[in-house]
């Protein structure tokens, strides 16, 4: 089952491309355009399943600070989505109780992995990830092909896990040396491309992992 | 120096030394006066003494006396006549001294004048009068007679009187001293209230005024300088809220500015990365496009509110009424009538000075507001009469709280209706903008799910 996530956010453009970002990731998301409206929705049983609400803080009807009671008491997660820049607001938002302050414009990529922060750290994250035939143990730290395991190095597993975890979004090498390696890693973007290609021969994810000109890696999946 | 201490120094040496002067003339001259006052008394006494005195050596010297006899006589009558002061002179010798003093120039001749002569002699702290005269009644022969008086007591009182003259004087210069310093602190006092409100003011108090209530010079000050106070603190307010204002706009500037900015970002950065399926490209694509439009707008209708905020590059000119309606109505005929709404318009104004352009804008907006209020089959009425124009609706109207708000730049009641029907929330702001270039105010009235009339009042200059 995929991880449901609350968007509230009032302009349609930009709930749409948040909504189409989180699901090429892979997560399911509900939109919400209004304040009240939310505040309906999270009273009743559907908001059990949310995992995480990415909240704007300017809305109509009730604005993003005066939901956060409600979401409190369903449990959920809050990152706050907005252009308020200002730290009067950041501080206000973060003292409130949410998890994480993103300001617009944003970055999806930085977006997903600050999602995925949270859900981690809130005990939400997925158990496992399904690509195709493969599956990816999260808790365990093993990866089954065909319900065959298949022994990857730590680096390997490390890698499938963040091109996985943000399916569909593309990696740079740098960001993957950064975030696999440590950014103290002196190594060369070459280590990425040698450990893409055990994953690839490995999982046999030569049309999985596709490599993007320009920009480095992604790991496609539409299932 | 303080001025309070610089005049009160002044008056207090004045004042000192006008008395000073006047005490020690009054002192001299009343020295003067009692001096000769005295020596006159004496020489009366003198004058007596010799006129007796020479009655009686005549007799003396008729009589025949031998000298023995005679210089014992002389010697009853020095003392018949008192005895301790006079010493009785002939042709220039002592003859008869019963003084303790002994005349060091009994030959002088000053003391054989007709009239008495005096002079004072001062030694070891006493002052001795001596006054002489011939006698010239009677006698033929050359007598004369001095009167000697030690009169050390008169000048005593003198100084005595100088002494007490001059405590008096050093108590009341004490006294004036303590007064005048006392008197101009006082009245001084008001320029020190004056100073402190002023370095108050300077300090950013802008609400302190300086408490001066006298009726004087200082008093005209303090008003003329509270009336100062009250300007600098009016137009420190009214800058401090027209920066606020200038904030406030350029703030909701920021915030419309970043929301389409994240969306066209947003898509982009996903059109590069991320791996989406063809209808999705397109919604993207379809969303950078929109959302360029939107800024494109919201550039657009930025210029002119900045335009009309800030030159008078208006032109304005006798416009028939009747005509510009008739050109709004011909404009907004097609695109209302897509929306399914008619605009019903009539005029009974005549000819105003307008300028031609921005009036029609206003209108134009004015009847697009209404028209987005309002629901399909509804009817939008643009009313023009004597000094009003009313653009009327019956659409979902105004919550009474946000009526003041509306013509705010970026403010708007219903963010996510507008924002589809194409709005950026300048609408209204513009409208007041021309209205009140024009000499016009803009009055909202509106009732919740009723409609909304929006009147366009020129104040008659």
């Amino acid at each position: 089952m995929k991880t449901k996530i609350l968007v509230i956010e009032d302009d349609c453009a930009i709930s749409e491309l948040i909504c189409m970002n989180l699901e090429a990731a892979g997560y399911e998301t509900v939109a919400i355009r209004d304040g009240s409206k939310a505040e309906e929705f999270l009273k009743g049983n559907d908001a059990e399943q949310i995992a995480l609400a990415l909240v704007d803080v300017m809305l109509p009807g009730k604005d993003g600070f005066a939901l956060m009671d409600d979401l409190q008491r369903t449990q959920i997660p809050v990152i706050y989505l907005t252009a308020k820049d200002d730290v009067i607001s950041k501080v206000h938002g973060l003292k409130s109780g949410a998890e994480d302050y993103i300001v617009k414009p944003f970055e999806v990529l930085e977006l997903l992995v600050r999602m995925e922060k949270v859900l981690k750290r809130t005990g939400r994250s997925r158990q496992q990830i399904q690509i195709k035939n493969v599956v990816i143990n999260l808790k365990e730290h093993s990866v089954t092909k065909d319900g065959a395991e298949v022994a990857l190095k730590p680096m390997e597993y490390e890698l499938l896990v963040t091109l996985a975890e943000s399916k569909n979004v593309a990696f740079s090498r740098e960001e993957l040396l950064n975030r696999i390696w440590g950014c103290d890693y002196m190594g060369e973007t070459r280590t990425v491309d040698v450990h893409i290609g055990q994953l690839r021969k490995k999982l046999d994810f030569h049309d999985v992992i596709r490599t993007i000109s320009k920009t480095g890696y992604r790991l496609e999946d539409f299932s | 120096m303080k001025l309070w201490k610089k005049l009160s120094l002044a008056a207090v040496t004045l004042l000192l030394l006008a008395m000073l002067t006047s005490g020690v003339a009054v002192i001299y001259y009343s020295v003067e006066y009692n001096q000769e006052k005295t020596i006159e008394n004496y020489e009366q006494q003198l004058k007596y003494t010799a006129y007796s005195m020479g009655k009686e050596l005549e007799t003396g010297l008729q009589a025949g006396y031998s000298e023995t006899t005679m210089n014992s006589y002389v010697d009853f009558l020095v003392k018949k006549f008192g005895a301790a002061n006079y010493i009785l002179l002939k042709d220039g010798r002592e003859i008869c001294n019963l003084t303790p003093y002994k005349l060091a120039h009994p030959e002088d001749e000053r003391w054989r004048e007709e009239e008495p002569y005096s002079i004072i002699q001062n030694s070891e702290k006493q002052y001795i009068l001596i006054t002489g005269q011939r006698i010239s009644v009677g006698v033929s022969e050359d007598y004369s007679l001095m009167l000697v008086r030690d009169i050390s007591g008169f000048y005593e009182d003198i100084r005595r009187q100088a002494l007490y003259s001059l405590m008096i004087y050093l108590c009341a210069a004490f006294a004036v001293v303590i007064l005048i310093f006392l008197i101009t602190r006082k009245l001084l006092s008001p320029l020190r209230e004056l100073e402190r409100a002023a370095s108050d003011i300077s300090n950013g108090n802008l609400k302190r005024r300086a408490d001066v209530h006298t009726r004087d010079e200082v008093g005209r000050v303090g008003k003329a300088f509270n009336i100062m106070a009250e300007q600098i603190e009016e137009q420190v307010r009214s800058l401090e809220q027209e920066s606020e204002r200038r904030r406030q706009l350029l703030g909701s500037l920021t915030h419309e500015l970043k929301t389409p900015m994240t969306s066209i970002i947003g898509y982009s950065d996903t059109l590069l990365n991320v791996n989406l399926k063809k209808e999705q490209q397109q919604r993207a694509l379809y969303h950078i496009k929109e959302q360029c439009a939107r800024l494109e707008r919201l550039g657009s209708k930025l210029m002119s509110l900045m335009g009309l905020y800030d030159n008078d590059s208006i032109c304005i000119e006798e416009v028939s009424m009747e005509e510009l309606f008739r050109q709004v109505a011909q404009l907004e005929e097609h695109p209302l009538m897509q929306k399914g709404i008619k605009l019903e318009y009539s005029c009974a104004m005549g000819k105003r000075q307008v300028d031609r352009d921005l009036f029609e804008s206003l209108l134009i907006n004015l009847i697009d507001n209404s028209a987005k209020a309002s629901r399909e089959g509804d009817t939008v009425y643009l009313i023009g009469e004597d000094d009003r124009i009313v653009v009327k609706d019956h659409g979902c109207g105004i919550p009474k709280e946000e009526i003041d708000r509306v013509t705010e730049a970026f403010y708007m009641v219903d963010k996510a209706r507008s924002r589809k029907a194409g709005g950026c929330g300048l609408g209204l702001a513009l409208c007041s903008q021309i209205a009140r270039l024009h000499g016009a105010r803009l009055v909202i009235e509106s009732e919740l799910g009723k409609g909304t009339n929006v009147w366009v009042i020129f104040e008659e200059p």
